[in-house]
């Protein structure tokens, strides 16, 4: 039994759905935010925004866009941790956060153990600004660093890329046979992977190095492994994609989907005051938006969530893949997957809470999701 | 409820059936006339309109992670621009799920088969195919360029292993039929390797393309799959590559052997530019080989973009890219590429392609075997279908186009001297009832009695295209979901399956083998009802043996 709250009162789920149907029924301008769910508790608040001529944003967009921007702009080179596993023969690493953004990097890319190729992979690490790390007493094979602070990984990509075409570009003061080592390096990888995370790097460094493996594939093998944000990032955007054509931070308040990712950031839709009303969505963390003003907020979060006042309604969900079986990005496979098939459902799910406000919202029946 | 359309004019191949008549349905399905006094409880006048079954679409890519990255890379050419039709939400969401639900069922479409979905992915294709409103659709499993299958082929593992294997991946994937494309090709890029035909090796492996195609189309064909191996041909789209083709089609030997596509294989190396069509040649060969059947991928002039699992080729073309951005996603077997491409009615090589397309379908002489695709989207989009009946069909309109190509295009091609036109009837064969005896579909494509009321009702008119773009009246299990070309309202059509018995190890075997090479469980990939968003997304088709 899902636990609710009105303006921090214990009420029943009943009363809770009602009281959000109304407040979302009576706004002009509502976004619906974070989008910490799984995919049909994306499939269901896609559908609400588009059905209350809302917006919709992911709280790991910035990121995320970061990415999918270069992307669009020039085009990416990208293969799955998966193939990452079984056939880099060369890591390219870059910035100091890659493990906390995934936890699993080091196993999942068999850096601690060996391949399991039919013929075992000599594996070879280059880490640009890996921070204070000087090396990895886990990583078996080895390991060359370059730079410091991920601040400085912009030029020294830009170095590298420059030399591997050929020229001659070295801003960066590191010795010219250093560089040449590495380029020599990267450019005998049979199969090299570069990986970094967005929420890191900015997009002029993530373009560069879109473009150096790119280069890179004029003779040898060179692909990436971007790693996606947290809170089922890659999901979300998965479902908003093929629901609406485009990306988190699109609005439909014109009776058709438009993306632009200024105008429908959520955090500038609030504390410009163009939203009215927010629903917001932290079902795999309990985090509460970090928007700097007031306004009426339905919340769908665990209970731990704390908020700068008790929103107008809050309705405790489930943990997608502990509370209830969900399909989310898995990190492991780089796939949307089954996770926590056949688990019996302790809490309902985004996707159930939504499906019944819906129902106090009239002609219900139309909606596809 | 019953429902009678009254004095259409029925075209029925399947049949032999084109005639003036009555047709009843009654809830899902078509029924003989009533006796004696019934009314129907509802009546559509359709005289002088013409009454098929629903269409179906062989090859489309409609769906799945390498379809969505082609709406991520290209925003710009999918804006919306008009507010929703109240009953069908985000159906104006320009390329979406809910947007190609309604478009197929607009011209009269009832079914569509995507046509590569990585096993890895299968869960994230279901997801979206489930959210295509209206249209029954079907996967095709892709194999060929997955470790564990030739692993097993080297190893000269016997054929019910290699079937064991095949069987479990269709019931994973929850796959209509199998698909191999550019069989190996993915594999060897990975190796670094740059062009590779139907003879070569992939590197580790030491199995070549052939090997690969022929023991996957003795297991399709042993584990009773109605739809034949669904091959993607090595070398696609480079001049010569005729060759490639003809290979292929003399390797089927007597089992049958699906080529989609066709129209990318049909290059010559011949005239001042070193390129021209050999359609007249291919489509020799596919008469003369009757256990191949084909699909086109007609050519169409416009902006669209390809997305195909070749990932060489699509590596290979990548800086032919318009817009100048691409995807290569070396993925867990093939992954897949995303060329954005412009077709110019201008441009010789485009030019050639649009004949060869259409030499295939008029110079191939059993419209049982070849089918109407343009590989969407890679040669045009789908909505391009309604120009293309036109053009079969009416060969004036055919040479007020050709007088708008490259002379010199024109010249290295035969289209100019064929006067074949396509009769309503073959259309009807082409794109209802091969398609459905294709797919061991056998409720659809037809209008027996008893089979499943999916039926397009469309208004002659002399401007051919308009006729099929905007079907008059459209059922979908015999409820109404189209007038005049809108879309009345939403309903949720099923996904079609195959599910041929294996040995049960093989479980286990999948299982160790997923666990030691990617420490993952295969649980986290099967594609099941708990897996879907809506109950009952899945009806099983039955095996041939």
């Amino acid at each position: 039994m899902n636990r609710a709250w009105i303006g921090g009162r214990s009420v029943s789920l009943e009363d809770a759905v009602s009281q959000a149907a109304l407040v979302l029924g009576r706004s002009r301008q509502p976004v619906v935010a974070g989008l910490g769910t799984d995919v049909e508790g994306a499939r269901a608040a896609v559908a609400l925004a588009a059905r209350l001529s809302g917006a919709v944003d992911h709280m790991h967009s910035t990121a995320l866009l970061r990415d999918i921007d270069c992307a669009r702009q020039t085009g990416v080179m990208i293969t799955t941790p998966v193939e990452a596993r079984v056939r880099a023969d060369l890591l390219l690493l870059v910035g100091s956060d890659l493990e906390k953004t995934w936890p699993e990097l080091f196993a999942t890319l068999c850096l601690t153990t060996a391949t399991p190729q039919d013929e075992a992979i000599a594996r070879r690490l280059i880490w640009i600004c890996p921070g204070r790390l000087a090396h990895r007493a886990d990583f078996g094979g080895k390991l060359e660093t370059l730079g410091q602070e991920v601040g400085q990984a912009l030029p020294l990509i830009a170095c590298l890329r420059a030399r591997v075409n050929g020229r001659n570009s070295n801003p960066t003061g590191i010795a010219a046979k250093k560089i040449d080592q590495l380029v020599t390096l990267l450019r005998s990888a049979k199969f090299g992977v570069a990986v970094w995370t967005a929420q890191q790097l900015d997009d002029l460094t993530i373009e560069m190095l879109n473009g150096l493996v790119r280069d890179l594939n004029a003779e040898t093998r060179f692909t990436s492994l971007p790693l996606a944000a947290q809170d089922n990032a890659a999901g979300v955007l998965a479902a908003c994609g093929w629901m609406t054509g485009f990306p988190m931070r699109t609005g439909f308040g014109r009776g058709f989907a438009e993306h632009d990712p200024w105008r429908f950031d959520a955090k500038r839709l609030v504390e410009s005051g163009e939203a009215d009303c927010a629903l917001w969505i932290s079902a795999y963390r309990s985090v509460a938006p970090d928007w700097q003003v007031d306004l009426p907020i339905i919340a769908l979060t665990g209970e731990s969530a704390i908020f700068r006042r008790p929103p107008d309604v809050q309705i405790e969900v489930g943990r997608p893949g502990v509370d209830h079986a969900s399909i989310g990005y898995l990190a492991k496979t780089g796939t949307l997957a089954a996770i926590g098939a056949g688990i019996d459902k302790r809490t309902n799910s985004v996707a159930d809470i939504i499906g019944q406000i819906v129902q106090f919202l009239p002609d219900s029946n139309a909606w596809p999701c | 409820m019953l429902i009678k359309l009254k004095g259409g004019r029925i075209i029925d191949p399947a049949n032999g059936r084109d005639e003036v008549s009555d047709l009843w349905i009654e809830a899902d399905r078509i029924v003989a006339p009533p006796s004696g006094d019934t009314q129907a409880n509802e009546t559509y006048d359709v005289t002088g309109m013409i009454v098929m079954a629903g269409a179906i679409d062989i090859h489309s890519h409609i769906a799945g992670a390498n379809v969505n990255a082609a709406r991520l890379l290209l925003p710009e050419e999918h804006r919306g621009t008009t507010a929703a039709a109240s009953p069908t939400p985000l159906a104006n969401c320009k390329w979406s799920t809910f947007e190609t639900g309604c478009l197929y069922a607009a011209m009269g479409f009832t079914t569509v088969v995507e046509p590569a979905v990585a096993p890895h992915h299968a869960i994230h294709a279901h997801l979206e195919l489930a959210d295509i409103p209206i249209i029954d659709k079907a996967a095709l499993a892709v194999l060929g360029n997955d470790d564990y299958l030739l692993r097993i082929i080297r190893a000269k593992e016997s054929l019910s292993c290699v079937s064991d294997y095949v069987a479990w991946t269709l019931q994973a994937t929850k796959a209509l039929g199998v698909k191999v494309i550019n069989a190996g090709a993915a594999t060897a890029f990975k190796f670094n390797v740059r062009s590779f035909s139907f003879d070569d090796i992939v590197p580790l492996y030491g199995v070549s393309s052939r090997q690969i195609v022929k023991t996957l189309q003795q297991a399709v064909s042993e584990l009773g799959v109605p739809h034949p191996l669904h091959v993607h041909c090595n070398n696609l789209g480079i001049a010569g590559n005729v060759d490639t083709a003809l290979t292929t089609i003399a390797a089927a030997g007597d089992l049958p052997l699906h080529l989609a596509h066709l129209q990318f294989y049909g290059y010559g190396t011949e005239g001042d530019r070193g390129f021209s069509s050999a359609g007249a040649r291919l489509a020799e060969a596919v008469n003369a080989a009757k256990s191949v059947t084909v699909d086109v991928g007609q050519v169409m002039f416009g902006q669209t973009v390809t997305i195909s699992s070749d990932v060489l080729r699509q590596f290979m073309a990548r800086h032919q890219a318009r817009p100048k951005k691409w995807v290569i996603c070396d993925g867990d077997s093939n992954g897949f590429g995303i060329v954005p491409y412009k077709y110019r009615m201008n441009d010789f090589h485009n030019a050639v392609q649009f004949a060869v397309g259409l030499e295939l379908f008029l110079l191939i002489n059993d419209p049982w075997r070849v089918y109407f695709t343009t590989d969407h989207p890679n040669g045009a989009p789908f909505t391009s279908y309604p120009d293309i009946f036109a053009l079969l069909m009416d060969r004036e309109l055919r040479a007020e186009w050709i007088s708008k190509l490259p002379a010199d295009a024109v010249a290295v091609t035969t289209l100019g001297g064929i006067k074949r036109q396509y009769t309503l009837n073959e259309i009807a064969i082409m794109t209802r009832a091969a398609p459905a005896r294709l797919l061991g579909l056998n409720d659809r494509g037809h209008l027996r009695e008893g089979s499943r009321a999916d039926v397009a009702v469309y208004r002659p008119q002399r401007d051919i295209a308009q006729m099929f773009r905007s079907a008059a009246l459209v059922f979908k299990d015999g409820d109404l979901v189209v007038r005049e070309g809108q879309v009345a309202h939403y309903r949720f059509g099923r996904c079609l399956t195959v599910a041929p018995g294996f040995d049960a190890a093989i479980n286990r075997r999948m299982r160790d083998y997923y666990d030691n090479r990617y420490a993952i469980s295969t649980d986290v990939m099967m594609v099941s009802e708990h897996t879907m968003t809506r109950p009952n997304s899945f009806e099983a088709v039955g095996c041939v043996r």
